[in-house]
């Protein structure tokens, strides 16, 4: 209980005549002295997830802002949030990504070293525009969908939205980058066309939160992820390598929480699976046809090739084992995050040479 | 690279520089090293990183490297061409960054028996390349 004083010298009406409530500190119905210790990297989430405070329940009994563990009088208003319940929102991870993510933030002006960009041969200046444009284009809809249900998310779950308030400053700082280097060199922004607005559009469109954050976490998250990666191959130069290897550190974040998420909601609803694969059967189609526009497909394969004169003989076939790798790593993810896509997904995976034995966590 | 006194090395130098690593972040996993010998026997150890620090170096037996979130492993003279790169530009460059070698596999190989600690080295991959790019160091050197 918060205090035990009963402090009986307090006015009961202020110099201007107005009744005086002194609730607060005459004992407020929560738990007072959890006093939680700093741990060697100073006060964390996880360190104040102590006592009442660290209990989030599977369905909160209000729908306030008012702060989890506060004394919360009976007649607050409704916030009319629709995510109420813990399965729709939570990880088990989701503190410490939040710290993770606190930790590790840079800066796209100070942090990658734009004063080191080189003239490039104008194909490999269009093609990195070009992937820079798709990039900026596509990167926002992970500001763009946490936002959409940021506010219909139960305030009890505060870390969830925390760390989604995370993502979303990490894909501005993403949208910053690829927009800044598209323009840093001479180039500037080329291509943007309506094939990629339809995997955009199926994710901000999801009818439930799990089944946004299955598009968005672990099926488009996932694939640029790996794309990030791949950075080291696709960039030109030392710059671009920098800013790729930048922007997967964040990526990988999102995809931890996305998959831990997913596996939260199975786990406590298994009914929930079919509408995450549901969801994903019209993603994966929508990915396909992303990943195969011709905009971002050919620039990723010059890129790949550092030139156009490899594009056919090198470039094509590079692309094809980033796809491989792509694919790879998101059936992985599907199968640790409970909803197995091995046998029910539409991406051809005899074309791309993908078995059980690939996947990490199934094979034999 | 394939010694206890190495890895402990890079170590000191993490431990050493708190500055080079809080820019970055902090890192928490528990990674693998496998170094293949010519003689075919490998050496293993499991690094673990907590915040800003290097906690603990081991040497670990064999299949004990999947204990560890994600392992690293490849031949010694891959390990060590990398070890040159870093002694020579003060940090790895080019196609000898930790993300560059396991990229293609073809070297060093970057795995898992869980596709989320796998991630972990994309999560902490900065602070990782900065924990081996301490090979330039001489006290470092003179161990390896």
């Amino acid at each position: 209980m918060g205090g035990t004083e009963s402090y009986p010298n307090l006015p009961d009406t202020s110099p201007v005549g107005q009744p005086l409530d002194w609730a607060w500190l005459r004992g407020a119905r929560s738990e007072w002295g959890v006093q939680p210790k700093p741990s060697a990297r100073g006060l964390t989430m996880m360190d104040i997830a102590v006592g009442s405070y660290g209990e989030v329940p599977e369905r909160p009994g209000h729908r306030s802002m008012a702060p989890r563990g506060a004394d919360v009088d009976p007649d607050t208003p409704d916030m009319g949030y629709l995510l109420n319940a813990k399965t729709d929102v939570w990880a088990l991870n989701v503190r410490e990504l939040y710290e993770e993510a606190v930790a590790r933030q840079w800066s796209a002006t100070r942090d990658i070293p734009w004063g080191e960009l080189e003239e490039l041969p104008s194909d490999l200046e269009h093609a990195i525009c070009q992937l820079c444009t798709s990039l900026t284009e596509v990167e926002m809809i992970a500001a763009d969908l946490p936002a959409k249900w940021m506010w219909r998310m139960n305030h009890d779950f505060i870390e969830a939205k925390m760390f989604l308030c995370t993502q979303i400053m990490d894909e501005a700082r993403h949208a910053e980058v690829f927009r800044k280097r598209a323009l840093a060199n001479g180039g500037g922004l080329l291509k943007s066309r309506a094939g990629p607005a339809s995997l955009l559009r199926t994710i901000i469109e999801a009818k439930t939160y799990t089944q946004a954050t299955a598009l968005l976490h672990l099926l488009g998250e996932g694939f640029i992820l790996d794309l990030f990666r791949q950075g080291e191959l696709i960039a030109p130069g030392p710059v671009e390598k920098k800013m790729f290897r930048m922007a997967m550190q964040d990526e990988a974040r999102h995809v931890a929480y996305g998959t831990m998420h997913i596996r939260y909601a199975v786990e406590h609803d298994p009914d929930v699976a079919d509408e995450i694969h549901e969801a994903l059967d019209v993603g994966e189609a929508a990915l396909f046809e992303l990943g195969t526009s011709p905009d971002l497909g050919t620039a990723l394969a010059l890129l790949l090739a550092g030139g156009s004169e490899q594009v056919e003989e090198q470039g094509f076939a590079m692309q094809g084992d980033l796809l491989r790798k792509q694919v790879t790593s998101y059936l992985s993810r599907c199968e640790r995050a409970g909803v197995p896509r091995l046998d029910r997904t539409t991406l051809p995976l005899d074309l791309l040479g993908i078995t059980r034995d690939d996947l990490v966590g199934v094979g034999a | 690279m394939d010694s206890v006194a190495f890895l402990e090395g890079l170590a000191a130098q993490m431990n050493a520089h708190p500055d080079r690593y809080e820019v970055l972040g902090d890192c928490d996993l528990v990674l693998g090293v496998v170094v293949q010998r010519p003689d075919g026997q490998a050496f293993r150890a499991r690094i673990t990183f907590e915040g800003i620090a290097c906690l603990d170096v081991c040497e670990a037996e064999a299949g004990d490297e999947a204990l560890a979130d994600c392992w690293l492993e490849g031949p010694l003279d891959a390990w060590s061409a990398m070890v040159d790169d870093i002694v020579e530009h003060g940090r790895a460059t080019g196609r000898h960054t930790l993300n560059s070698l396991t990229l293609m596999g073809e070297s060093i190989r970057l795995r898992g028996q869980d596709v989320m600690g796998i991630d972990k080295f994309s999560r902490f991959n900065q602070s990782l390349q900065e924990f081996f790019d301490g090979a330039a160091a001489r006290s470092v050197r003179a161990v390896g």
